[in-house]
Parts: C-alpha cells; sequence; structure tokens
C-alpha cells in the first residue's frame, strides 16, 4: 500500500463552478472537486469510513435538510456521529440511521465551532456567548427521558464571542485552544476544564490550531497575520502577552485580510491557512515562509490538511451505504423505530460500569510488577510443593545419613578393646 | 613655767645607745603586725545581677520561685512584680517563657480570686506580646491547666477560667481550636452535668439524654447569665474552630462556580529540574488518567476511628454528629428555660416580647447552632449533616422556636432598666449585653431555613413552617430598616436558600421584589450594595438550572436597571462600576433582550467622550466597556460619534482605540466574519463615516475653531507651506498615527478597494478640501490612508491631488522646521517623511504636482534654504528616483530660479547641498537609463 496521501480540502464562498476543491499538498495540483452550493465557514467536514464524500451544509450526495441555518458542522473522527451548530443549538446525528440523537442548547447564543476529540469520547463547542462547554459524548447520547445533558466543562473566561477552537490529540487527556474576538487565545486542559495558558494579542484572533506534537500554537489574527506561540519556552506564567521574537515565538506574514482557517499536516512541516482575501497559503513552518499559494474565487471558508480517504481518487466509487435520512425530530425512547424492525442501542442511565481510577490502576500495576520479582524469587505455588516435597525428601536422607553415623560411631566407641 | 621647761627637756633627752643592747623602739614607731579583715554580710548584699529586677529588687526567679509561696499575698505580689518586670524588660520573656507560662497557668486554680485576676493580666500580657507559633509548644500545658481550672469544683474558679478562656481565645484561637476535644466537653460540664444512669435504664433507651441541665445555686449570678456566659465563650471557640476549617466556598455559591471570573483554581508550578532530582513531589491528579472519573479515593482528612460520645476532633463527620446531638438538647433545654422565665416574668399574652437577656440567651443558642451546621468538614458532609438535623430535631426547632416568631424587644420601664444596668455592672457586664431583635430573627431564620430541603415528591412541603420565616424576610427587607452588612448577608443567605429549595415562583418573585426594594434604597454603603449586586449576579447565573427563576420580572428589571445605575454611578466608585460591568456582560453575552435594549438606550451617555462613564474608568474596565459594544443590537449614529470622539481624544490608550474600531468593523455587514444570522449592528454609510471621522482624527467644531485661530499657527512659512498647519502635541500625533494605523487596515479590508477609495475621496473633497488650516496629524493621515487604499487601477481626481500635494508640501515645510531633539518629535519626523515619501511615490502625478506648486520668485529670502532642504532630501530618497528623473524638466527649471535667487555671492551650504545632490541624482540615473542629462 502507498504511503497515505496527504491532500488540501478547501472551499470559498462565492465559486460558481465547485463547492469544494481538493488539492494535493506538496505538488498543489487540483485533484478533485465537487460541485453544489456554496459552504459557508466552518461547515466542511469529511466523514470517514465508507463514505468518502465531503459533508456541507447543504451536500453533494444528500440534502441534508435542518431546522435552521447552519452554522457549524463536524463529524466523529470515527465516523459514526455527525454533530452540527444551529443557531444556539447543538444537533447530534447518528450516521448511520441518521436518527437525532440529542439536541443540546446550553449556549445562549451562536454556536461557533464545534470539535471532537480525536477518540470521539467527547467534543468541544464553542460560541458567540463566549461560552466554551465540553461535552462527554456518552452522557449526552445516554438514553433517559428526563435526564438533560449537562456539559463537563464549562469554559468561561473569554470575554468576547469564541471565533475556533482546537482539541489536540490524545483524547480526554486533551489540551484545547479556544480563540476569540477578545484577542486572546487560550489553551485548556479538557480533563479537567483548567485554564493552563492565555496569551494576549494586538488583534482579535480567528482561528486557531496546535500542531501534532503541540510545540506551537498558531493563531490566524484579523489583520491577516498568523502568530506562532512556542508552548515550550522557558517562562512559566498563565497569562502572556504576544511579542514576535522572543521564547520562539514568530509572525507569518502574507494574507493581507482576516486568516479564518489554520490546518497543520502531519508531519508538522507545513502549514495550510485560508483567508478572506481569497487565498490559500502552504507555509513551511522551520523557515515561515509561503511555499504556495492557492488562489480562490472568493473568501475562503474551509481549508484542512487530511489524509486522503482511500477511495476517494477511484472514479466510480460511490459509498456502499447511501446516507439515511437524517430525522429531524429527535427519537423517543419508545420506539417508533421498533416498528420498522430497527433496533436503537443506545446506553441507559448509569449503566456504564466505573472504570478504575487511575490510582487504582497504578496500585494494580504496582502489585503486577511486583509478584513477577516474587515469583522469579520464590517461584509460584505449584512449584513451591513439588520442591518442599524434594526439600523433605533431603532432609530425611540427611537424618538417615546423620543416624547411621552416630550408630557408626558409637559401636566405634563402645566396642570393647 | 619650771614644768613646761622640764618637759621639754624630756622631749630634747638624749637617747643613750650602748653598744650589744637593742636599740629602743622609737615611740612613734608604727606597729605593723596586726591584720585587718573585713565583715561581710552576704545575705544582705547579694544582688541578682543576673538580670533586670523590679523595684523591689527582685529577679526573674525569685518572683516565679515565690508563685510557690502558700501566702496569697505573696504571690499577688510577685505576679504585680512579674507583670512590672516583663513590661519594662521584654526580652526576658524570650528567655524564660516555658517557665513563665508554666508557673502562671499553675495559679489559674488558687484558691485566692486576686491571685487569679492577676495571673489572668499576667497572661494577657504575654499574649500580647509572644506571637502564636512561639506559644505553640507550651500550649498543650496551658490548656491543661485552663480544663483543670473549667472542671474545678470552686464556683468561682469556673468563672475565672472563662476569663483565662477570653485571653486565649482572643490571642490564639487557632492553637486553641487545633484540639477542641477537652475543651468541648468541659464546656458542656459548665453547664451541665452528666446524669449517672444505670446501665438497666441506659439499656432502656439508648437516645435519652445522658446530659442534663444543672443548676448552682452558689453562683454569684443567675443560672441563666451563667450559661449565657458559658454559651457566649462556646460560640467564640466554635467560631474559632469553623474558622481553621479549609475556606471552601460559602453557602451562596455551592452552584457551579459557572463563571468565576477570579479562578479558584490554584496553579502547580514544577521546576524539571527540581522534579529530576526529587526535591519535590509530583501531585497525581485523579483526573490525569486515561479515562477522568468523577470519583475520587482521595480523603484529605484522615476518618477519626473515635466512637466516643465527643469525638476526639471535629475533623469527621460522625464526630461533629455525635458532639451536636449532645449540645443540641442542652440548647434547646436552655432555650425552652429562657423563654419560661421570660414568660413568667411578664406572664403576658405577649410572649414573643423578650427581655433583654433572654434575648441574649436565645441569640447565642441560635448562633451555635449556626455554627454546629458549619462545623462539617467538606461540602458534602454538610449537607449530611443538614438531613440530619432535619430528621432529629425538625419537629423540636418547629415547636420551640417558632412558636413565638418573630421576637420583638420588651419596652421595660425606665426604672427596671436601671436595676438592669445596676445588676450588668456587678456582673462585670457581659461583652454583648444587648442583643438587636433583628439579629435574633435573622439568626432564627437561617438556622432554620438550613433545615429546609429540596422539594421532592416524596417530601412534605415545608412550606407550611417556612411561610413566617419568608414574610418575616420580605417585610423586613421591604420596610427599609437600616441592616448591617453582616445582617443583610444572613438574610440574604436566607432568601438564597428559600428560593432554590423552594421551587415556586409567586415565591421567589415575591421575595426578590423585596430585595429589589431595598436595593433601590437610595443611602447604600459600598459593602451592601456590592453584596446585594453579587447575589443578584449569583441568581442569574443560576436561571438555566433553576426554571422558576428563569423568567423572573425582578431580575429582568434590575439588570435592564444596570446600564442606567453605571453611567450615575460614574467615576466615583471603580470597584462597583467593575461589578456592575461584570453583571452586564454576563447578560450581555447570554442576549438578555431587556439588559441590551437599555444598554443601547444609554450608550450614548456611557460612551460620552468628555463625560461619559468610559473616560473615566481605569483602563481595564475601558477595555471591558468597549467589549461590551460588541453585543449591542444597534449602534446608532449618536454613538458612532461619541465613539470617535474617544478614539480621537486621547483618553483612551491607543491599543485600547484600535480594538474599538475593530470590534466596530466586526459588527458592521463589511467584517465578512459572520457566522449564523447575526444582524449587523452598523449601516454601512454610517460605518465608513465613523472610519473618516476617525481618520481625520478631529470634530468638524474642533476643524472649524481652528480655521479662526489663523494667527497662532506656529509654523511660519507662508509660501512654501500653502496649507497652514496646526501642530499637534507629538503624543496626540502618536496616539492618532496609531488610530490611522488600524483605520487603514479597516478599510483595506472592506472589499472593493476603488470603490473604498471614492468613497474616501468623496468625503475628503467634501470635508477638508475648504480648510485652510489643518492639524499635521490629519494631513499626515491623510496621506497615508490614500496611500495605502489605493488601487493600481484609480486615478485620484484632479481636486484630490491638489490637496493631496499642498498637504504633501506643508507637512515637507514642516519637517525642515522641526527640532530634532527629543526621541518624541524624531518619531513624528519619521511618521511625517513616511507618510509624505510613499504618497509622492505611490500617487501618480503627486510629485509633479507638487514640483508644480514650488513657485520660487514667491518665496522670501529666509524660505529658499527650507525650500532647498526639501528637495535635497527627496533627491536623497533613492525609491523615489525614477519619478524625479520623469520630472527633470521641473527640477531643473526650480533649481535655476533659486540659483538665481539665492544670492549669488555667499553660496551657502545648502545650496552647494543641494547642487551636490542634484547632480549625484542625475548622474547616478543617468549612468543606470543611459539618458542624457547633462547639467551643472
Amino acid at each position: 500500500m502507498a504511503a497515505p496521501l496527504e491532500v488540501v480540502v478547501s472551499s470559498d464562498s462565492s465559486s460558481q463552478l465547485w463547492n469544494c476543491t481538493v488539492f494535493d499538498l506538496h505538488s498543489g495540483s487540483s485533484l478533485l472537486s465537487y460541485r453544489g452550493g456554496n459552504s459557508s465557514a466552518r461547515t466542511l467536514t469529511v466523514l470517514s469510513g465508507s463514505t468518502s464524500c465531503p459533508l456541507s451544509s447543504d451536500q453533494l450526495q444528500q440534502k441534508i435538510v435542518c431546522p435552521g441555518v447552519v452554522t457549524c458542522l463536524t463529524a466523529s473522527p470515527n465516523g459514526l456521529f455527525l454533530a452540527t451548530g444551529v443557531a444556539e443549538a447543538i444537533y447530534l446525528w447518528e450516521v448511520s440511521t441518521g436518527k437525532l440523537l440529542a439536541v443540546l442548547s446550553r449556549h445562549y447564543q451562536d454556536v461557533t465551532c464545534l470539535k471532537f476529540t480525536d477518540d470521539t469520547s467527547h467534543f468541544v463547542s464553542g460560541a458567540k456567548d463566549n461560552m466554551a462547554l465540553v461535552w462527554s459524548l456518552s452522557s449526552v447520547i445516554q438514553l433517559d427521558s428526563n435526564h438533560v445533558p449537562e456539559p463537563r466543562h464549562v469554559l468561561s473566561r473569554h470575554t468576547l464571542p469564541i471565533t475556533d477552537l482546537h482539541c489536540g490529540l490524545m483524547g480526554p487527556q486533551a489540551r484545547v485552544a479556544t480563540a476569540s474576538l477578545d484577542q486572546t487565545v487560550k489553551v485548556w486542559e479538557l480533563s479537567s476544564g483548567e485554564m493552563l495558558l492565555s496569551v494576549l494579542f494586538d488583534v482579535a484572533i480567528m482561528s486557531v490550531t496546535l500542531d501534532p506534537s503541540e510545540y506551537f500554537l498558531f493563531c490566524g489574527g484579523s489583520d491577516g497575520n498568523i502568530f506562532q506561540v512556542s508552548l515550550c519556552s522557558q517562562t512559566i506564567t498563565r497569562d502572556k502577552q504576544f511579542q514576535s521574537g522572543d521564547d520562539g515565538n514568530q509572525v507569518f506574514k502574507g494574507h493581507r485580510n482576516l486568516v479564518t482557517c489554520l490546518s497543520v499536516s502531519m508531519d508538522g512541516i507545513l502549514l495550510l491557512s485560508g483567508s478572506h482575501d481569497e487565498t490559500v497559503r502552504l507555509w513551511d513552518i522551520q523557515s515561515k515562509q509561503s511555499i504556495r499559494c492557492l488562489t480562490h474565487k472568493g473568501p475562503v471558508t474551509n481549508a484542512v490538511i487530511m489524509l486522503a480517504p482511500a477511495n476517494m481518487f477511484l472514479p466510480d466509487s460511490r459509498p456502499a451505504l447511501p446516507l439515511p435520512r437524517f430525522s429531524r425530530h429527535v427519537h423517543g425512547s419508545e420506539g417508533d423505530a421498533s416498528e420498522s424492525g430497527e433496533l436503537c442501542v443506545r446506553l441507559g442511565l448509569y449503566t456504564q460500569e466505573e472504570d478504575e481510577t487511575y490510582l487504582q490502576k497504578a496500585a494494580k500495576l504496582n502489585s503486577l510488577m511486583n509478584a513477577v520479582t516474587d515469583k522469579s524469587v520464590f517461584g509460584d505455588g505449584e512449584n513451591t510443593k513439588v520442591r518442599v516435597a524434594e526439600l523433605e525428601e533431603e532432609v530425611q536422607t540427611l537424618k538417615k545419613v546423620n543416624k547411621d553415623l552416630y550408630d557408626f560411631s558409637t559401636q566405634l566407641l563402645t566396642k570393647p578393646t | 613655767m619650771k614644768a613646761k621647761k622640764k618637759k621639754r627637756q624630756d622631749d630634747f633627752q638624749k637617747v643613750k645607745l650602748k653598744i650589744g643592747k637593742k636599740k629602743p623602739k622609737a615611740d612613734n614607731a608604727t606597729n605593723t603586725s596586726f591584720r585587718s579583715k573585713a565583715i561581710s554580710l552576704p545575705e544582705q548584699l547579694k544582688r541578682d545581677t543576673s538580670g533586670p529586677t523590679t523595684h523591689r529588687n527582685q529577679g526573674i526567679n525569685d518572683l516565679l520561685s515565690q508563685l510557690h509561696h502558700h501566702n496569697a499575698n505573696v504571690k499577688h505580689g510577685a505576679l504585680l512584680g512579674l507583670r512590672e518586670l516583663l513590661s519594662i524588660n521584654p526580652q526576658l520573656l524570650d528567655s524564660h517563657l516555658s517557665r513563665l507560662l508554666s508557673e502562671v497557668a499553675a495559679v489559674f486554680t488558687d484558691k485566692d480570686g486576686d491571685v487569679r485576676i492577676t495571673a489572668t493580666r499576667v497572661l494577657r500580657f504575654v499574649a500580647q506580646s509572644v506571637p502564636s507559633e512561639r506559644v505553640a509548644p507550651f500550649f498543650p500545658l496551658l490548656s491543661a491547666h485552663l480544663s483543670c481550672a473549667m472542671t474545678h469544683i470552686e464556683v468561682s474558679i469556673q468563672e475565672d477560667a472563662m476569663k483565662v478562656l477570653d485571653v486565649l481565645l482572643e490571642h490564639y484561637p487557632t492553637l486553641l481550636s487545633s484540639r477542641p476535644a477537652v475543651l468541648l466537653t468541659n464546656f458542656l460540664e459548665l453547664i451541665s452535668h452528666r446524669q449517672n444512669t444505670g446501665g438497666a435504664k441506659k439499656a432502656l433507651d439508648s437516645k435519652a439524654r445522658t446530659w442534663a441541665l444543672s443548676v448552682n445555686p452558689g453562683r454569684a449570678v443567675t443560672s441563666q447569665e451563667w450559661r449565657l456566659n458559658v454559651l457566649l465563650r462556646l460560640g467564640q471557640f466554635l467560631q474559632a474552630v469553623v474558622d481553621e476549617r479549609p475556606v471552601e466556598k460559602t453557602d451562596m455559591s455551592h452552584s457551579e462556580g459557572s463563571l468565576d471570573k477570579e479562578g479558584h483554581i490554584t496553579s502547580l508550578n514544577l521546576t524539571w529540574e527540581e522534579l529530576v532530582y526529587n526535591k519535590a513531589a509530583v501531585n497525581l491528579f485523579e483526573h490525569s488518567g486515561a479515562k477522568p472519573t468523577q470519583f475520587s479515593t482521595f480523603k484529605l482528612r484522615p476518618q477519626s476511628e473515635s466512637t466516643g460520645e465527643v469525638g476526639e476532633s471535629l475533623d469527621s463527620k460522625e464526630a461533629v454528629q455525635n458532639f451536636a446531638a449532645t449540645l443540641v438538647p442542652l440548647l434547646l433545654e436552655v432555650w425552652v428555660e429562657a423563654s419560661v422565665n421570660n414568660n413568667s416574668w411578664n406572664n403576658s399574652e405577649a410572649a414573643h416580647l423578650l427581655t433583654p437577656d433572654a434575648m441574649s440567651v436565645m441569640f447565642q443558642v441560635l448562633t451555635i447552632l449556626q455554627l454546629l451546621r458549619k462545623l462539617a468538614p467538606h461540602q458534602e458532609h454538610q449537607e449530611a449533616l443538614d438531613a440530619w438535623f432535619r430528621k432529629e430535631y425538625l419537629g423540636d426547632f418547629k415547636q420551640h422556636f417558632l412558636k413565638n416568631f418573630p421576637y420583638g424587644n420588651l419596652d421595660t420601664p425606665k426604672h427596671k432598666k436601671k436595676n438592669e444596668l445596676k445588676r450588668n455592672k456587678q456582673v462585670s457586664a457581659l461583652p454583648m449585653a444587648t442583643v438587636d431583635p433583628l439579629a435574633l430573627n435573622i439568626t432564627l431564620c437561617q438556622v432554620m431555613v438550613s433545615l429546609s430541603q429540596k422539594q421532592e415528591l416524596s417530601t412534605e412541603s415545608d412550606s407550611s413552617w417556612l411561610t413566617p420565616l419568608r414574610v418575616f424576610a420580605q417585610d423586613t427587607l421591604s420596610s427599609g430598616v437600616k441592616l448591617s452588612s453582616k445582617q443583610l448577608n444572613m438574610l440574604l443567605d436566607t432568601v438564597w436558600k428559600m428560593v432554590v429549595t423552594q421551587k415556586s415562583r409567586t415565591m421567589t418573585e415575591d421575595l426578590l421584589a423585596a430585595i429589589y426594594s431595598y436595593y433601590q434604597q437610595k443611602h447604600l454603603n459600598l459593602q451592601t450594595r456590592s453584596l446585594l449586586l453579587s447575589f443578584y449576579s449569583k441568581l442569574y447565573q443560576q436561571e438555566q438550572v433553576h426554571t422558576h427563576i428563569a423568567r423572573s420580572k425582578v431580575l429582568s428589571q434590575w439588570l435592564a436597571s444596570l446600564p442606567v445605575q453605571l453611567s450615575q454611578l460614574g467615576h466615583r466608585n471603580p470597584t462597583l462600576s467593575a461589578q456592575l460591568i461584570r453583571s452586564i456582560q454576563a447578560a450581555a453575552s447570554r442576549g438578555n433582550k431587556d439588559m441590551l435594549l437599555s444598554l443601547q438606550k444609554y450608550s450614548s451617555e456611557l460612551y460620552d467622550s468628555s463625560e461619559g462613564v468610559i473616560v473615566f474608568l481605569p483602563s481595564e474596565l475601558q477595555q471591558q466597556m468597549v467589549q461590551l459594544l460588541y453585543f449591542l443590537p444597534k449602534m446608532p449614529q449618536s454613538l458612532l460619534a461619541n465613539l470617535c470622539g474617544c478614539c480621537n481624544d486621547g483618553r483612551i490608550s491607543a491599543d485600547l482605540g484600535a480594538s474599538l474600531i475593530r470590534i466596530v468593523h466586526l459588527r458592521s455587514s463589511l467584517s465578512g466574519w459572520t457566522v449564523g444570522s447575526q444582524e449587523s449592528a452598523v449601516q454601512d454609510v454610517d460605518y465608513l463615516s465613523f472610519l473618516f471621522s476617525t481618520l481625520s482624527g478631529f470634530s468638524s467644531e474642533k476643524l472649524s475653531s481652528l480655521q479662526d485661530t489663523v494667527d497662532e499657527c506656529a509654523v511660519p512659512l507662508g509660501a512654501l507651506s500653502p496649507l497652514r498647519l496646526h501642530p499637534t502635541p507629538t503624543d496626540h500625533f502618536k496616539h492618532h498615527w496609531d488610530i490611522v494605523d488600524e483605520v487603514c487596515l479597516c478599510l483595506e479590508n472592506l472589499g472593493s478597494k476603488s470603490q473604498c477609495f471614492d468613497v474616501m475621496q468623496n468625503g475628503i473633497l467634501r470635508y477638508l478640501a475648504k480648510l485652510r488650516v489643518i492639524p499635521d496629524s490629519t494631513a499626515a493621515a491623510l496621506l497615508k490612508a490614500v496611500t495605502r487604499l489605493r488601487d493600481r487601477s484609480v486615478v485620484p481626481s484632479e481636486p484630490i491631488l491638489r490637496l493631496l500635494s499642498l498637504c504633501c508640501l506643508s507637512l515637507l515645510a514642516l519637517l525642515t522646521t522641526l527640532q530634532q531633539e527629543t526621541p518624541e518629535t524624531n518619531q513624528k519626523r519619521e511618521a511625517i517623511w513616511g507618510s509624505c515619501v510613499s504618497a509622492l511615490g505611490a500617487v501618480p502625478r503627486l510629485l509633479r504636482t507638487v514640483l508644480q506648486l514650488l513657485r520660487v520668485e514667491d518665496l522670501t529670502e529666509d524660505e529658499l534654504p527650507h525650500l532647498g532642504q526639501v528637495l535635497s532630501m527627496l533627491l536623497q530618497h533613492s525609491p523615489l528616483h525614477n519619478q524625479l528623473l520623469s520630472n527633470t524638466a521641473l527640477l531643473q527649471d526650480i533649481i535655476q530660479q533659486l540659483t538665481r535667487y539665492s544670492r549669488s555671492s555667499t553660496r551657502e551650504q545648502w545650496m552647494t547641498d543641494l547642487l551636490y545632490c542634484f547632480s549625484v541624482t542625475m548622474a547616478h540615473s543617468s549612468s543606470v537609463h543611459r539618458g542624457s542629462v547633462g547639467m551643472y
């Protein structure tokens, strides 16, 4: 199998001919294009698995009619769930059945961005009400009519609407970066909801991303600059003011308008940025040079570097399963679904067993490790029995020898001479 | 006479010396054989030279040893001496602290009253001068003696022990509360005695009280007063224990802390080097596991294994519960007795009127109950404890406490009061002689409300017995009685609990309305106000969790009133303003309609550039206020005009001005960042005019007023500078320059540059072309904006070109007059020069127009050097060479004229410079372009 191919998928807001285009990351040649309407900002996502078609709010394969204007859209990395922000609410669909699993309305204003963690255990939503909410997917889709899903954490330290967020790797231990119009980017710990870092810039930040190893934070400003913040600098302060030049902080200059989307390639060498000046630029992170500039016909709304799905370039491959019709109403627990012979498999409330805590695991591991050494020194149960028997036998023989010796010597000594 | 003579002769008789005989001794010879011995009285003369002494020459060792004397007077004297000695020589304290404390503590139980009192005084003196951490090692001893005194069989010693306790409570509350077990038992024994119940009886009902109130007829005070005394100390002691508890969260905020701006997380900074060498241990946090769990195996406090009736310490829930189980029945008895006494005293039907004595006893009872509740070591324990209280005592409490609620003060006739006073004096005046009935009632409310539970289907409704409390709270708040902030806090706490537990909409509404009416009073001090504010804002944050609060009219009324309050408050109190702004921001981010409309209504006042709140507040608050702008549904023209003024006046920093412009930009339809369906707040026309006025930097009135002050113009150059430039101060210039940067950026991002340029051009022609006096910052800003906005396809119109060339020339002329001493003027020079040069380079035909404007023949003698300087500066600027070359003819013409007009006799330095520059430029470029320009 060939090496995985990374491609650039981008879309702009006013192109007549196609909705989104797929470019080769390294050569910049256009590989594919998908026709259709236009997708607005942050509404392009790709379903992994069998389907290879990018989804967007009004989409090629099948139009999904939503109850309102879709502000953001994301699919879970394992391709099972689709989350969209429609005004203040978050709609969560199951892709395979098209069922609407939950409608979460904890935000007070329009949802601007949604991201899943890489293991699909959590997702984070940012909105114009200055808050970002961390949701645990399993608790959201639990089946319980009178249980209102609560976010696991409320990240509420921004003072103006959140424009973008990025979820790092490592599942629930990931770090989340949020960008806001209040000119700050904040990095949070997903598991505890604590803020780790806040960086203050001179301009409002419209997009944010981290490189895979989380050495650098890339922030797209509203003046067209992209700021690179080094996360492994020596100074430990929770609130920082961004100054280019110190501690490996750098500025990528080239765009002339809002930088709306940022993405870093898997190897952390290339940075992709899309801007309202109708270009998508590819940067070499090390040298901060613009390698390639892909012009579009309108403000760029989405640009992302991703691994090309296997069947993306097979011209006549169609998804094995057609996308089902996405329902518009939340499925109740008692099944209208069961009538049509379908089964809904969802967790009931509190059926999930509590996992061992970290410390318990550590203790277990410790005992396991000790057991190994114990075993090597003392042997395990069965061997000991045998060994005990052996030893007893030996003792017996020794005693016998000793007795013989005694008898012999007494005979020798008491022999009348 | 003869005799005399004879005597004389005797005197002078010759001594005959003979050989072999000893020489007789002379009469006047001194016998040196004697030896002297001194008489010493060592006992009398020995002084304690080892240390300082009292006026009676007693050293500290003497005094301490005298404390063992059997005579009370000697002991008394020694204690007095100690006190004198220590006050003169405080350094003695350090060296003798251990002995001193042990000896003084030993006389706490002395039989003589005077000695005890003096000992207490000495202790107080020591306590005043020794910090608690140095007493800590001796404290077990002290507390042992204290318990000894408290449990002494003699009543008077018990009473004096209270005073000792007072001293310790005052100075060493932390030490005292660290080992509460023994003391608590002592307290109990002071007012009650253990009933010696037989085993059989105990088996009968194990729940039977084993403690009963005791009455000792031998006391000097009535038993009620004595109990009050003890309860007062107990209350103080428990308070000290509670204060020692790690502060978790107060009652009112045990929500999720969702909008916790202060951030309650303490950071843990680690340095890797230290970790490597094991200098610091790393804490493992439970949620750092692969799968975060909410259940922690950590227990921060060890679970106490004590099973005694009074726990070894109050660190576990069980211990507290046990202690409470012992104490609460006693307290109830005290309460009952007090109320019975009271009733017998005035035997009227007005049972709710209390004498001051009864009142203070009851108050103490309630205070202790309250403290007991707070003793729970953890938040979750507190809930369990509350539930336990409810289960055990709700009936009793209801029966006793609420019977005559609310309580009032009994109007005692005057002569009785006198008696009272006298008696009080005799009892050496209790610290808290009178208790406000209000305080009593409020405390009662709080105690009772803490017992109420969240309404569920299973439990019977609490509302029946809560009603009088609710009515009381409502009346108190709405009647406008003056409340101290502590009382108010308690009352608000009560209301909070009621609102949260009793989920009825009408009740909530009534209570909130009462608070709101209190809030609307005029002369509230800062503390009260902020208390009320935080109450409301917390309530608002709870909105989503408790649906019955959600659409409360009072709450939305309060929110809507916030902007008005902010504008009325002005600059008087920044902390309160900060609180207001925080609440406004919370509401704005949630898109509360009423609040936003009200904010919009008052926005022009708030953001007024001369007397609006924004210019008076400290910079962090200014920033928050600027951020609030984002949420406004509409920005009317008047507001934009004010904002423009804010940006230009320099009352807010340039950074903040830039972010203000950015926020307005974001809310215009031209910004391009739209997620979802948000209407743009600013009309495009308004937005453009906002940008334009910010660009010009001065309001139209100011500009027109400048026109009249021609004479004050500091730039005297007439013909060389066709426009009169008004010099702006350098800091203002810099401020404006930074703002203009941002404006240009916004203009560039508007979309079509050519259209934008047209709009700008119209604006400039309409408003600025007529002016004869222009501030230099405006002129420079114009040049900069035009340069940055110009599209290659667009050719500026003739009048605009003319205006620009005038500006350019005047600025260049200004440059020659500016001194370049200070760094500020240097900055200004650079800014002006940069803008001129880039404009000359970028705008086509601008250079030609400028050159055409130069009429050498109109210039006076003085101005010629300036012109020469300008020209040589331009010639030295290499990016302009190409443009200069295309205008060679014009240049030559000017230089010829210059040479003609300047007096050829004295060929001055500037002239030679100019000619040299010219020739170099021409020669250089001719070599490049192979042109043939030969001259000079």
